[in-house]
This record gives C-alpha cells, sequence and structure tokens, in this order.
C-alpha cells in the first residue's frame, strides 16, 4: 500500500515537474506546487534536499534570485535534519556562491550561516573555503574592516584545528586590509594583538608585517613596494595580493608628518 | 758511555791541555790588561761567527731552519751594537804602553765596527722602507717579513695603494656581489617551497578525516554487497533447482509440439 502510495506521488510529481518546463504558453515555472510533491515524493530529507538543490540551479538559470535563497535554504534545514552538516553548509555555500553578483549581501549571510553550522559541527577544516569567499565578497564591495574581521575569524578557525600557517596568513591579509584602508592605527593595534600569539609572532608573516608597518612608518614607497612584492604576500590569496601591489595608496606623507609630530612629543615629555 | 759523558770528558781534556794552545796563549797575552783590545777581539770574533751563520743560512734549504739562523744572527748584531759604546769609551781611556798612532786608530776602528755589523747579512729586508700596504705577491719569501722595518716612517707613501691591491679589492667586490645575488635566488626559491609545502601539509591534514569517512563507507559498502552477493547465489542456486529445469525443458517441448503441429496444419 505504501509503495503504491509512493509510486503515485512520484507519477504526479513527474507531473508536475514537466509544468515546470516553460513552454510557450507557461512564461515562469510553477516551482511551488511542484516543490511540494518533490519533498513528498521524496521519503528521505536526503532525496528531498537533492531535489531542492537541483531546484535552486534551475532557479538560478531562470535568475529568480528571491527563489534560489529560498531553494538553497531549504535543502540545507532538510540535510540538517538528515544530520548531515557538510552537505547542509555546501548547498548554503552554492547558494551564496550563486547570488554573489546578484544579491551580495544575501549571500554573505548564507555563507555567514554556512560557516556557524560547520563550526557547530567541529569540523573546522572545512570552513578556509568559505572564509575566502566572504573576504572576497566584502573586498568587492570594499567593506574592508568587515572583510579584516572575517579574516580574524578565520585565524580563530584555524587555531582550532592547528592550521598555523593558514592563521598567520590570515593576520598578515587582516593588516594587509587594514593598510589598504588607510587605517594604518588599526593596523598597528591589530599587529600588536597579533604578536601575543606565539605562532604569529615568531612567523615569517609576522616579520613580513612589522617590515611593512615600519616602511608605512618612515612612509617609505619603495619598501613598501619592495615588502609587497616579496615572497611572503605572494602567497596569500590572490585578493589579498592585488590589494599588496596597490598598497601605498597615497596617503602615506601624512603619516609621516603625523609620527613626526608624535616624536615631538614625547621629546618634549621626555625633557619634562 | 753517555754523549753527556764523553762531553763533559772532552772539555776537561781540552782545558787541561789548554796552556799548550799556542794561538790561544798569545790572544790572552796579547790583550792582558787592556780590556778594550780584549773587548774589541770578542766583538771581532762574534762578527766572525756571525758572517759565517749567515753563509750557512744563505746555503741552507730548510726555511725553518734557515728563520731560525737569521733570528739568532739578528739578537747578536743587537747585542754587538749594545757593545758599541762600551768600546768607544774604553778607546778614550789612556792605556800604558800604547802608541799615540793605535790610540788614534782605535777610534776608527771603534767608528769602522758599526757598519760592519749592520753589514752582516741576516735575511732582513732592504734599509729603505718598503711601501707596503698589501700586495700580497710582492713579499717574496716569508724571512722577509718583519715589524718595523720602515724605521717608523709612516707617510701618506706608505698607506698608498699599489695596483695590484685595489685590482684584488675591486675583484673580491665583484665576487662577494655575484654571491650575495646568488643567495638571494636561492633564497626566494626555498621561501617559495616552504610556503608551498606549509600549504600541502595544512591540506593534507584537511583531508585526513575525510579519508578515515570514506574508508569508513567503503568498508560498510563491501560488507553490504558481500551479504547481497550470497543472498543472490542461494536465490539463483534456488531458482536452478532441477525441478523447474525440468518443467522448464517439458515446457519447451510442448511449445516446440504445438509450433510444429500448427506449422503442419498451415503447411
Amino acid at each position: 500500500m505504501l509503495v503504491t502510495d509512493l509510486q503515485y506521488l512520484i507519477s504526479r510529481s513527474c507531473c508536475w515537474l514537466n509544468r515546470t518546463k516553460l513552454t510557450l504558453t507557461r512564461w515562469s515555472a510553477d516551482w511551488r506546487n511542484a516543490t511540494q510533491y518533490y519533498e513528498q515524493a521524496g521519503f528521505t530529507p536526503w532525496d528531498a534536499g537533492k531535489h531542492m538543490e537541483s531546484a535552486g540551479a534551475l532557479a538560478v538559470e531562470l535568475s529568480i534570485w528571491n527563489e534560489v535563497a529560498d531553494f538553497y535554504r531549504r535543502a540545507s534545514e532538510l540535510y540538517n535534519e538528515c544530520g548531515r552538516s557538510q552537505p547542509a553548509s555546501d548547498a548554503l555555500a552554492k547558494g551564496a556562491r550563486a547570488l554573489e553578483d546578484a544579491k551580495p549581501e544575501v549571500a554573505i549571510a548564507m555563507y555567514t550561516d554556512a560557516c556557524s553550522l560547520l563550526e557547530e559541527d567541529g569540523k573546522e577544516n572545512m570552513v578556509f573555503d568559505i572564509y575566502r569567499a566572504i573576504t572576497s565578497v566584502y573586498i568587492k564591495l570594499e567593506k574592508y574592516t568587515d572583510a579584516a574581521t572575517f579574516l580574524l575569524r578565520w585565524a580563530v578557525a584555524a587555531n582550532k584545528c592547528n592550521a598555523l600557517h593558514s592563521q598567520c596568513k590570515a593576520y598578515l591579509s587582516a593588516i594587509i586590509v587594514y593598510l589598504y584602508a588607510h587605517d594604518f592605527k588599526e593596523a598597528e593595534k591589530c599587529y600588536n594583538d597579533c604578536c601575543q600569539i606565539d605562532t604569529f609572532f615568531s612567523s615569517d608573516q609576522s616579520h613580513c608585517a612589522s617590515k611593512l608597518l615600519s616602511a608605512y612608518r618612515e612612509a617609505d614607497i619603495e619598501e613598501i613596494q619592495r615588502v609587497s612584492k616579496s615572497s611572503t604576500v605572494s602567497n596569500l590569496d590572490h585578493m589579498i595580493i592585488r590589494l599588496a601591489r596597490k598598497l601605498p595608496t597615497g596617503e602615506v606623507v601624512a603619516m609621516e608628518v603625523n609620527s613626526v609630530e608624535h616624536g615631538e612629543a614625547l621629546d618634549e615629555d621626555d625633557l619634562t | 758511555m753517555s754523549v753527556i759523558e764523553i762531553l763533559t770528558r772532552v772539555d776537561a781534556i781540552c782545558k787541561k791541555y789548554d796552556k799548550y794552545d799556542v794561538e790561544k796563549q798569545r790572544d790572552l797575552n796579547v790583550s792582558g790588561d787592556d780590556a778594550f783590545a780584549r773587548l774589541y777581539a770578542a766583538v771581532e770574533s762574534d762578527i766572525e761567527t756571525a758572517l759565517q751563520k749567515a753563509e750557512t743560512a744563505s746555503n741552507e734549504k730548510n726555511r725553518a731552519s734557515v728563520v731560525a739562523i737569521n733570528a739568532e744572527i739578528r739578537r747578536t748584531k743587537a747585542k754587538l751594537l749594545e757593545e758599541i759604546p762600551k768600546l768607544q769609551r774604553l778607546a778614550m781611556k789612556k792605556v800604558k804602553g800604547l802608541a799615540p798612532e793605535e790610540f788614534a786608530a782605535r777610534n776608527d776602528l771603534v767608528l769602522a765596527l758599526p757598519d760592519r755589523i749592520q753589514a752582516i747579512p741576516d735575511g732582513g729586508a732592504a734599509p729603505a722602507p718598503k711601501p707596503s700596504g698589501g700586495g700580497w705577491a710582492a713579499s717574496a719569501s716569508r724571512t722577509q717579513i718583519k715589524f718595523d722595518s720602515s724605521d717608523g716612517r709612516f707617510d701618506d707613501e706608505y698607506f698608498q695603494q699599489t695596483e695590484e691591491s685595489s685590482q684584488f679589492r675591486s675583484e673580491y667586490e665583484t665576487r662577494k656581489t655575484k654571491q650575495d645575488q646568488g643567495l638571494e635566488m636561492i633564497s626566494e626559491g626555498l621561501d617559495t617551497l616552504k610556503n608551498m609545502a606549509q600549504d600541502m601539509n595544512e591540506e593534507v591534514d584537511r583531508q585526513v578525516p575525510l579519508m578515515d569517512e570514506i574508508d569508513d563507507k567503503v568498508d560498510k559498502a563491501t560488507s553490504d554487497l558481500r551479504n547481497t552477493n550470497v543472498r543472490l547465489k542461494h536465490t539463483v542456486n534456488q531458482l536452478r533447482s532441477s525441478r523447474n529445469f525440468c518443467i522448464d525443458i517439458i515446457l519447451l517441448c510442448v511449445i516446440l509440439g504445438i509450433a510444429a503441429y500448427l506449422y503442419n496444419v498451415l503447411k
């Protein structure tokens, strides 16, 4: 009995599937109803999730962005019901990747949810790609502080799964992003904070960062360019390398003046 | 009898028979009360021995012994030069029974002595200060190395670089820069390798739990497959039981019979 019911449902869903294919008379796909049947036909959440994902992919082709987000979220929930967090986060990531150009904020929200899913489950080593994607979206949107924040979160995740090299690279990338955003003080603060961590303090990346910061303090443009072309920076992610190559961003001279003023103030203090 | 004993015996014998040594007695008699003459004779004999040593040094093949002999000659020369003032004072003293011409001659002899002493070859450099300041090829032999050979004349010329030394210095600089460049390239390559290796390390660490999962799943799939195979084997064996086989053959014959009958009917 159950088998016949199932077969009936599947046949109905196939029928609705034909409805979702576009014809001359039908300009938009009747997805909502189709998906209900999809859900019922799929007697495990796993299959339902798979179907949701394919629904989402088709919606991407049709550029129906709202539906894309919905479908991928629903798919991720279904995967979660199965108890499989990795495919859940993968579904969210796929949706977010599709939405990167059209709706970047929604994409970022989906990426963040994907990260939290994996981190809750203790699978930090799979989040690196997601963090990389988030950072690139933020950099494209020119929201550098947010990008730096996420880089620091990346470093925390890397620390949890003992990926020390990635951790140091994330710290250096954060410092470079702050410098690109003309925020020298933030960059210095970030560097000082990160130096509390032993692994970063004794790494190549920290030497590179200190060289870069001292070059900024002395307003030495050639030194800045030389450091950005060094091999340590060239091993970071490509979007960070692009930022680093553009680094001395015009306000370097001002920083020198500031430092001189600071120096004079200190001298006066010392004399008294 | 050891060598030491032979030497002591020979010394004792010589001392005993010294009174029969004519030349020695003559010398002793001649100098007698005259301190100047005695000292002068000693200096002369030292000069003679020094000259002999210089000759052996020039003929000697072994560099180390040459150096040692030359050092000894220089020591002797320094000692003799110290004796000269003493000799001059003694030359001034009036001595009984000495002719005035001989007295004047003594002064000249003393004055001639320093030159004679200096003239003893000791393997040293020429009296004129050499413009040193480098030039490894310039110092021909080790024996010519002298401290204070220039008599303290450290003028500008002394520190002038010779052509050889400046050439050497520039060659050294070029080689050093080339080595530095090579080392820079090696260092860059090593940096890249290190970064790549660390990234690979992390990636492999990431893959390890995934591989473990795959391992478990494949194990499960293998056991499932084995089970299914066994069940299938049982089922097929059941299907292939001889009873079914006979029934199949009989039915086949029946069908063939029916076909043959129809064929006959229709023909």
